[in-house]
């Protein structure tokens, strides 16, 4: 029996090739590449990386890169800001999503042509960030832009706003844009998620006269943890690397207040003097972060897909070995 | 069902908010679409003058002509070679990732729990860190000006398989593959005729998304491909867009509608796969 | 399945086709014509040694802008025995992307290398003289003999300046045009707040030529109970002062503020506080709509191009009644600048350098009346009534018409020739364009009042640091 499994353990090995070849040469090369270059001189848009040297061998410290840039104060803000935007996005996108979901799953409520707001509300998604940021800098641009237009219209305010020079303004608007471009993903999964609870626990709930606040609060949210803590990490990656909406609307600007770190690599790496090297310093200690957070994500997902993934496999393993055997008694009978 | 009268009057008012909050979402997901459209059947000076209106204008085929003019703007040209690279990518990315996923899900192997951590681990490595070495290597062997380096990587896409793999365990039963041995059936036969069958749901939705992304891919195709007949749509705005001494709004308008269009078009045709899709798994936001 | 798998076939096919098309055109005709058929000047001295014919006969151009690709397009329509086919490759400097782009393909190298390349003021000395200027190849290599043709050209002396490498004193880069900048201003404006709308009168007024700031600033006060604003944003003045100060961005290596660039700071605080102009920012919608009519604002700081790509383009149109071509008028500015301008490099490894030198020969140093520069001028290269430019070439200026209609009949070369007076190679640097984006931003934060003078600056020094790798 044994042995027969070996035999076919070898398709997994084979049917991964592609993958693990391609992964190798397009994502792990490159990497290291960028590994090696963190602790090399490697700087100037001209520079071959043949010519480039290991910093000990030019006197220096061997993380001399890495010190460099976790004692920037840019490097500092640009961590800040990352951070500040992601949260002013993600509180009130996974709160209007939640309460969206609720009312879509609500069949005492039932809302009418949800379809089309399902379908509405995930179209910002699809579109590329580049169009989105060239869109909103027109919206937003000062002193003649639609939303200035607009409040002055409203009366709201006496004189346009710049929203390019307000430091807090241009990483509301930036933490708008994605709040904009995600909340429907966000409510799609929760609502996913909310489907997938048990709807005997609704039905029970209401029969003990649990009106639909105290159903949300003790059946909904508790039962959807999994699924809030999930999107709370992979937002929380997702937005540890934002990088195309700051780059198009503002590039970081003003004072900085839009900088967020991928941005700072990448203007490291790709301006000025081109440092290469501390770019990728900068990428590695990115890549640190974001696995630390990683690993929350594993911590959280092994719970229940894990489990639930052994006692599939196990089942398997049962059921195939059952299998194995009538096929056995089957042929002995045959053979008889 | 029979509680619902009980709580249908208490509900009501909240009701009405409840549709008016949802049409206000939808008119604010809508209206920058709308205002790239209007704009785009606009001329600049009008656009310079109001550049809030509902009401579209006269320029549209004004806008086109000066977009083509341009001689770097060829929608057609344009078009035909996104698809060749949004549609070959995708194809390697659904095709293979749902093989990885079949290994990991199907085959019980001594290193797949390991593999799978790590798929999920490579998800999490940030786009930037890989763009400037992949870049450079690209450039190395000589394989700039060529759609192979904007496609094979596609090969790889871990958050595909993950999805894939989430999908297969619940809707790919094993016996079926099982039964497939015992009718003799070698394991790639029954992976391209027997399972994919099953998993096509997950890859017309994948598929879609994958689709998406590739078509509306910047970065790496601007600094990948240089020469102009292999542009693809989204180059193409950003050239314009980057001309500043002549600076024509409705037709950057026209152009920024033109790459969206197609995109709109698969998407409120597929609207269901893709809303039923985006549940089991994306990660970012 | 099969149809999955033939598909993919397909693609393999198409991929296979469209990457064998880049590399089949390269062996057309071999026996090259060497001798420049088309341009007239004669002046192809003896003493270069007539170069090997080319091995191959295309030409990677790469550029930023469609402009030297299309005057190249246009120089194979006037001289059908030129053979060789333009690639040509346009990426925008405003998604940062051409540096980049450029100089992986030059270190790249091989067949898809670019043959011919253009850079910009703001980043020419990285390839003329700085990191990149290795891949350039001396005019002299390419069999131009450039010392009598710069001679018998009169090309201006900074173009010349700062397109001579350092290392072996070899011109490598030149450009045609001259951007020595003026006071574009608006003629009604004008007549109705000085009651004349005559350059020499503005110009007394905005203190043209003074070299001081002090009568534009009274100027502006005069406007403003008219009114009017004397510019649209600080984005206009910064370009003369930027082009006008001693020094550039880096001194030994480190990072210099130049006292004229720190003085910015409080031409532009003053400039806000006061009103005088509408705070927009320049290449933005707000700053594209001063330009016409119902403008509002006096004038833009900007060398001859600025006309003709910027302010014609945006003059607003008849249709709707807002048109403000024809009340332009050109005076002297109150401190001399020059802004922008394109130069022309080859590669030195090129494998077509036959043609290339022929290209760049038409379009930098013939001064004849078949020479791009005197078409460029003139307004004629695509026929009568194209735009108008101020070029390199003393020669060709001299012989060259700079009547506009745009403003009001005006021969601007009166004075945009002597501005170029005050151009010169010394305050560029090749991290121009990265440290200006971060100086504004410092700026636009003091004068919109979220940061004081020295949170201000001590931030750009900072960020220049961090950022660019420059102390």
């Amino acid at each position: 029996m044994k042995r027969k499994r070996v035999s076919y353990a070898k398709y997994g090995y084979i049917f991964s090739i592609p993958f693990v070849v391609t992964f190798l040469v397009c994502t792990l090369y490159p990497i290291i590449y960028t590994g090696v270059i963190g602790f090399t001189n490697l700087k100037g848009s001209t520079m071959a990386f043949s010519d480039a040297k290991f910093l000990p061998s030019l006197g220096q410290g061997l993380w001399d890169n890495f010190v460099d840039t976790l004692t920037a104060p840019t490097f500092h803000t640009a961590l800040k800001n990352t951070v500040k935007m992601w949260v002013v996005n993600f509180v009130p996108q996974i709160t209007l999503a939640l309460i969206l979901a609720a009312w879509f799953t609500n069949n005492q409520k039932k809302i009418k042509a949800q379809g089309f707001f399902k379908v509405v509300f995930y179209l910002p998604n699809i579109i590329t960030a580049a169009t989105i940021g060239i869109l909103f800098a027109n919206l937003f641009a000062y002193p003649k832009g639609v939303v200035n237009d607009i409040l002055l219209q409203l009366g709201f305010i006496d004189s346009p706003f710049n929203f390019a020079i307000s430091a807090s303004a241009a990483q509301n608007s930036v933490s708008f844009m994605q709040f904009w471009t995600w909340y429907g993903n966000t409510m799609i999964v929760l609502i996913a998620g909310i489907l997938g609870i048990n709807p005997e626990m609704y039905e029970a709930a209401e029969i003990d006269g649990a009106n639909g606040n105290q159903q949300f609060f003790y059946i909904t949210i508790p039962n959807l943890k999994t699924m809030l803590l999930y999107t709370l990490v992979t937002s929380l990656i997702g937005g540890m690397q934002m990088f195309d909406i700051p780059r198009v609307f503002l590039n970081g600007q003003p004072q900085n207040s839009t900088l967020t770190a991928s941005l700072f690599i990448y203007t490291q790496a790709f301006s000025g003097s081109y440092q290469y090297n501390k770019a990728s310093a900068a990428s590695l200690i990115m890549f640190v972060i974001i696995s630390v957070l990683s690993a929350v994500v594993f911590f959280m997902l092994r719970d229940k897909d894990e489990i639930k993934l052994h006692k599939i496999i196990k089942q398997q393993e049962r059921e195939y070995r059952k299998k194995v055997k009538l096929a056995k008694q089957q042929l002995l009978k045959e053979g008889r | 069902m029979d509680t619902e009268i009980k709580v249908f009057n208490r509900f009501q008012p909240f009701k009405v908010i409840i549709y008016i909050v949802c049409i206000f979402l939808a008119a604010l997901s809508l209206f920058p679409f709308i205002i790239m459209i209007v704009n785009a059947t606009r001329s600049t000076p009008e656009i310079q003058g109001t550049a809030v209106s509902l009401i579209p204008s006269k320029f549209l085929a004004r806008n086109y002509e000066i977009l083509v003019s341009k001689d770097m703007f060829d929608p057609i040209k344009g078009f035909i070679n996104s698809v060749i690279i949004s549609t070959g990518a995708t194809l390697c990315a659904v095709y293979f990732s749902s093989l990885t996923a079949y290994a990991i899900v199907v085959y019980e192997w001594k290193l797949r729990r390991g593999f799978f951590t790590f798929i999920m681990a490579v998800m999490m490595i940030p786009g930037v860190v890989l763009s400037i070495g992949f870049y450079k290597m690209v450039y190395a062997v000589g394989l700039a000006n060529n759609y192979l380096p904007l496609i094979i990587p596609s090969i790889a896409a871990p958050a595909i398989v993950f999805f894939m793999r989430q999908y297969m365990i619940p809707a790919l039963p094993i016996e079926i593959i099982q039964s497939a041995r015992i009718d003799g059936a070698g394991e790639f036969y029954t992976f391209n005729k027997i399972a994919l069958p099953i998993l096509k749901p997950a890859i017309a939705t994948q598929g879609i998304m994958c689709f998406v992304q590739q078509w509306n891919n910047l970065f790496m195709p601007l600094i990948l491909l240089t020469q102009k007949k292999m542009y693809t749509m989204p180059i193409m705005v950003s050239l314009l867009k980057g001309d500043i001494y002549k600076v024509e709004y409705g037709s950057v308008y026209l152009g920024l509608t033109l790459t969206v269009l197609p995109l709109f078009v698969v998407y409120f045709l597929l609207s269901k796969y893709i809303i039923a899709g985006i549940a089991v798994g994306s990660v970012k936001g | 399945m099969k149809r999955f798998i033939a598909a993919l076939l397909c693609l393999a096919m198409i991929i296979g086709c469209l990457t064998a098309c880049s590399s089949d055109e390269k062996d057309g005709g071999s026996g090259a014509k060497t001798e420049n058929s088309g341009s007239e000047s004669g002046d192809n001295g003896g003493s270069v040694a007539a170069p090997k014919a080319d091995e191959k006969k295309v030409i990677n151009l790469w550029a930023f802008t469609d402009e030297v690709p299309n005057m190249a397009k246009r120089y194979k329509e006037l001289n059908p025995s030129f053979d060789y086919e333009i690639k040509e490759t346009i990426i925008a400097t405003t998604d940062g992307a051409y540096q980049p782009a450029l100089d992986a393909a030059l270190a790249a190298g091989g067949d898809d290398a670019p043959d011919m390349y253009c850079a910009e003021a703001a980043f020419i000395l990285k390839y003329s003289q700085g990191d990149a200027s290795q891949y350039a190849a001396t005019y002299k290599d390419l069999g131009i003999d450039v010392d009598k043709m710069i001679a018998d050209a009169a090309i201006s002396d900074y173009s010349v300046a700062i397109g001579t490498r350092p290392s072996d004193n070899q011109v490598v880069a030149l450009g045609y045009q001259a951007t020595g900048g003026c006071f574009i201003y608006r003629r009604s404006i004008a007549k109705d707040t000085w009651g004349t709308d005559d350059p020499s009168t503005v110009q007394d007024k905005i203190g043209g030529g003074s070299g001081s700031w002090d009568k534009f600033f009274a100027a502006a006060e005069e406007l403003k109970a008219k009114g009017y604003a004397i510019c649209s944003g600080d984005g206009d003045i910064w370009h003369a002062v930027e082009n006008s100060s001693d020094k550039g961005w880096l001194v030994d290596n480190k990072l210099y503020i130049d006292p004229k660039r720190e003085e910015f700071l409080d031409l532009s605080k003053k400039l806000k506080d006061n009103g005088y102009h509408h705070d927009t920012q320049d290449w933005t919608e707000g700053w594209f709509a001063d330009m016409k009519k119902d403008g509002g604002v006096l004038g833009f700081f900007g060398p001859a191009w600025l006309i003709n790509y910027t302010l014609g383009q945006n003059c607003g149109s008849d249709a709707e009644g807002n048109n403000s071509f024809g009340d332009w008028a050109v005076c002297n500015s109150p401190i001399g600048f020059f802004w922008g301008g394109t130069w022309v490099l080859a590669n030195k490894d090129s494998k077509a350098k036959n043609g290339v030198a022929e290209l760049i020969k038409w379009i930098t140093l013939d001064c004849s009346e078949k020479g791009l520069q005197y078409y460029w001028a003139n307004g004629t290269l695509n026929g009568e009534g194209g735009t108008k430019d101020s070029v390199a070439s003393g020669t060709v200026m001299s012989k060259s018409d700079g009547k506009l209609d745009f403003l009001g009949g005006q021969n601007m070369f009166d004075y945009f020739v002597p501005a170029n007076k005050y151009a010169n190679g010394k305050n560029l640097t090749q991290y121009d364009e990265s440290i200006n984006s971060l100086w504004r931003d410092a700026v636009r934060a003091y004068t919109g009042g979220t940061a004081t003078r020295d949170e201000a600056i001590a931030n750009f020094k900072q960020t220049v640091k961090d950022q660019l790798g420059i102390d």
